[in-house]
């Protein structure tokens, strides 16, 4: 097990280069550059040279990555925005803590809508609740999330005079608060996501049910209520909660839209910024911050698959 | 014969009491009561390291300069540019290159540490502008200034290399050219961090959650007497351009954009679902432009560029797009400065045809005449992103030169692109676009015909035009100066170096009981508040 914990983690490392490389690569293969973006307009000449001397874009290309690079290695630092001149650090450890709660409410309602109605779709198979969840699951999966997100923002505007509460409140500060802000972003965001989880619930759900033993348990007599919730949701529930954690990066990628348009203060929203800003050393810091995340995350999943289930430990 | 003097005496007296009353009694202005915005967040806060106007308007509430404009009451209208005293309450040139601002007395910075309230002296004018010389973005601005000496305590000399006359105006607007304190720099590095945000301005800046919302207060020792009248200004940073019109909408903020400012569309829109919210539609200092290489075939032939100016419709993109609100007369200077403008009217009708004109037999006549009978083709390099009804535009330009003969071909480039090439005039034949505001007629002019400068997009080599160029900046006297840019638009009426698109008017908005506030074209945000109040 200690041999396949290391190996794993030590298949980490690379990936993270390469995703070093690969968002370094793409900053610079962008058309235009953030020194001409910083003066827009006003690019006067000499200007735009001395702000690329002072950015130290004018140095050769290498340079610029191992100094980007070797700044997070050698000393734990990601370095400053261009444009506001602050730590990326310290702006990405405050920010954190409101996409990951963003996160987690989007994961907890997605999860419970679609399991709730994935479940009564499959129970009650070919009825009127079972259309309706197949239509709320299929229209959850066409509508794209930023596009419904606008929607709930504007029309209420319109109709009723009413927007969401905007104002963000640290969930320390006071809970009910910032609950009321975050609650329309994360069911706006979790409601898209249940889509595919109604429709994996169901399936997979469907599938446990014809199983011997499911008819067995019917045989004895066991009550709906014992034979779905006891016997078969156990089974249907792997194939979920495989699909919750592969839509984990997707959480914190779609927080980017979603923070920007509830003004929520989160990494999506600084990312989004520093991108239209062109703010290389943000764009690459959070990149990377995010990447380790995700393959941080990857790597408990598999870990706790190896711990469960021993075979996997020998692949 | 002493009563008739005593009852005479008494009716002028009576007389000159009703003439001091102003006819109309203007609603007397409430203090208190704060304001709220809705704008994206400023990149930076330091006035001098950040060429964005969101960093200008943020921290123009804050700060003051030598000179400003003239704002809320004693603005003529939107584009009024008049210089006014503001830090420096009064100045001369003692010759054409030597300028001397005078301080007020007794002016101070706001009560926050380090500087703590201390008073501002000549020493801090020089400091600033020769911070503002070496690391703003905007230094060429002030590239003719020679000297900053401090003459006493109360007293600054600018020495120049040569007479400048937009000088004042680059000083004047908001807000690069800040008066800062040296403390503040030296303890937290840069002008960047909340809590060194100290100036002289009439909002002092209170708290800043970032990414959230940022809170200035009224600055009770602002030198102005009485104003600001508002307690305070919040703003709620909203990203999202559709949130900030809900937030308007539900009533959540006062004014949505930091100028108060709608499109053309939005203040339709919100007319309707709104009818209580004030909205004055407005001609702000913009311009949209066709724009040629003229050092090159075929657009170097004046009769080719003269076609394509007959052959745009302006009249009916204004009706069609603009819903008869915008402007057709909209350039070399631009509509809304009404100071300089030279009317295509008031020209002579022969040459102001290419300037406002739409004839599009005369224009294939023209072609025809340049050797061009069976048309030809042009790229027209732009960039897509531009806000409604820029789209319009380029389709337009496509379909009216189309009907003469010149096949259009639309090439859209991504906006770093676009602006660090096509926009600083580096593409082939033709490009169609918007043009930065500024606020001073030079810019309008030299920067966009003298050669050499960036904002001369057409490439315009003149060796005649550059005389007149060069003679408007170095004219102190702005009757004489008038002249000559007078003699400059008329020189330049019919030689369509740039093809001039109907300008789009913005609606300023907000609900009925915020008073005072008049929109001003400039990034002044703290001086346009200092007269608004809310009467509620």
């Amino acid at each position: 097990m200690k041999r396949y914990v290391l190996r794993r983690a030590a298949l980490a490392v690379p990936t993270l280069f390469l995703v070093s490389i690969i968002v370094f690569a793409m900053m610079r293969l962008m058309p235009g550059d953030v020194a001409t973006r910083m003066v827009e307009g006003h690019a006067y000449a000499p200007t735009l040279e001395a702000l690329r001397k002072d950015l130290g874009l004018d140095r050769p290309i290498h340079v610029q990555y191992l100094d980007w690079i070797g700044g997070i290695l050698l000393r734990g630092d990601f370095g400053h925005s261009y444009w506001t001149r602050q730590p990326i650090w310290d702006e990405f450890a405050r920010r954190f803590p409101v996409t990951l709660e963003l996160a987690a409410l989007t994961i907890l309602i997605s999860v419970v809508i679609g399991i709730v109605v994935g479940i009564v779709s499959a129970v009650r198979q070919d009825t009127v609740a079972d259309y309706a969840g197949r239509v709320l699951a299929i229209l959850a999966l066409s509508v794209p999330y930023f596009g419904l997100a606008v929607l709930v923002v504007v029309l209420p505007s319109i109709w009723f005079r009413w927007t969401p509460v905007w104002t963000y409140v640290p969930f320390s500060r006071d809970p009910i608060a910032n609950l009321q802000i975050m609650l329309v972003p994360a069911l706006v965001f979790g409601v898209t996501r249940a889509g595919p989880i109604m429709r994996i619930m169901r399936s997979a759900l469907l599938d446990v049910l014809r199983q011997d033993y499911i008819r067995t348990a019917w045989s004895k007599g066991l009550g709906e209520r014992t034979v779905v919730l006891r016997h078969a949701l156990k089974n249907a529930m792997i194939p979920v909660i495989t699909l919750v954690g592969l839509q984990t990066p997707l959480y914190i990628g779609g927080s980017v839209i979603v923070e920007s348009i509830f003004r929520l203060p989160g990494v999506g929203l600084f990312f989004f910024e520093a991108l239209t800003r062109l703010d290389y050393p943000v764009v690459q810091s959070v990149n990377l911050m995010v990447a380790a995340i995700v393959v941080g995350l990857n790597l408990l999943i598999d870990l706790t698959y190896a711990f469960l289930d021993p075979r996997i430990r020998y692949h | 014969m002493v009563r008739r003097g005593l009852v005479t005496g008494f009716c002028l007296l009576l007389l000159t009491l009703i003439a001091a009353v102003p006819p109309v009694a203007a609603q007397a202005a409430k203090r208190g009561g704060v304001l709220r915005m809705a704008e994206r967040e400023a990149p930076n806060l330091d006035p001098h390291l950040s060429v964005s106007f969101l960093t200008h308007c943020y921290v123009s509430m804050a700060y003051s300069q030598l000179v400003r404009f003239a704002y809320g009451p004693e603005q003529k209208h939107a584009s009024d540019f008049t210089i006014v005293p503001d830090l420096a309450e009064r100045w001369e040139y003692k010759n054409p290159t030597t300028l001397v601002f005078y301080l007020r007395k007794g002016v101070k910075f706001h009560n926050k540490p380090p500087v703590n309230g201390r008073e501002v002296t000549a020493d801090d004018v020089k400091y600033s502008l020769e911070r503002f010389m070496a690391k703003s973005g905007f230094r060429a601005r002030l590239e003719p200034v020679q000297a900053i000496e401090v003459v006493d305590k109360y007293t600054v000399r600018l020495t120049l290399k040569e007479p400048f006359a937009p000088l004042l105006n680059h000083l004047a607007n908001p807000v690069y050219t800040a008066i800062l304190p040296r403390e503040a720099e030296a303890k937290f590095k840069d002008f960047n961090h909340p809590d060194a945000v100290i100036g002289t301005g009439p909002f002092v800046f209170k708290s800043y959650d970032k990414g959230v919302r940022v809170v200035w207060e009224r600055n009770p020792d602002y030198f102005v007497k009485g104003l600001p009248h508002l307690d305070g200004v919040v703003l709620e940073i909203t990203p999202d351009a559709s949130a900030r019109v809900s937030l308007l909408r539900a009533g959540r903020v006062e004014m949505m954009q930091i100028f108060g400012w709608s499109s053309v569309e939005e203040g339709k829109s919100l007319q309707q679902t709104n009818p209580e919210l004030v909205l004055i539609p407005q001609q702000v200092m913009s311009q949209g432009i066709i724009y040629f290489r003229t050092d090159q075939p075929p657009f170097n032939d004046v009769r080719v560029r003269r076609a394509v100016s007959l052959a745009i419709d302006r009249k009916g993109w204004n009706e069609a797009l603009l819903y008869g609100e915008g402007c057709t007369d909209a350039g070399p200077v631009p509509c809304a400065m009404k100071e300089w403008k030279l009317e295509a009217a008031s020209q002579d009708p022969a040459k102001a045809k290419y300037l406002v004109g739409y004839d599009p037999a005369e224009a294939k006549r023209l072609l025809a005449q340049a050797g061009f009978a069976k048309g030809f083709s042009t790229p027209a390099f732009h960039w897509p992103g531009y806000t409604p009804p820029w789209r319009n535009y380029y389709e337009m330009t496509a379909d009216n030169l189309g009907k003469i003969g010149i096949q259009v071909d639309l090439k859209p480039e991504e906006y770093g692109k676009y602006i660090s090439t096509t926009y600083l005039g580096k593409f082939e034949k033709m490009a169609i676009g918007p043009v930065t505001p500024f606020t001073e007629v030079d810019d309008w002019l030299y920067g966009a015909f003298y050669p050499e400068q960036p904002n001369n997009r057409s490439n315009v080599v003149d060796v005649d035009l550059n005389k007149m160029l060069a003679a408007q900046r170095r004219e102190l006297d702005p009757k004489k100066r008038k002249i000559i840019v007078d003699d400059i638009q008329r020189y330049l009426a019919d030689k369509a170096y740039y093809v001039y698109l109907p300008n789009a008017p913005q609606y300023q908005t907000h609900p009925p009981y915020v008073k005072g506030f008049k929109h001003h074209d400039g990034y002044g945000m703290g001086y346009k508040l200092m007269f608004t109040w809310l009467d509620k």
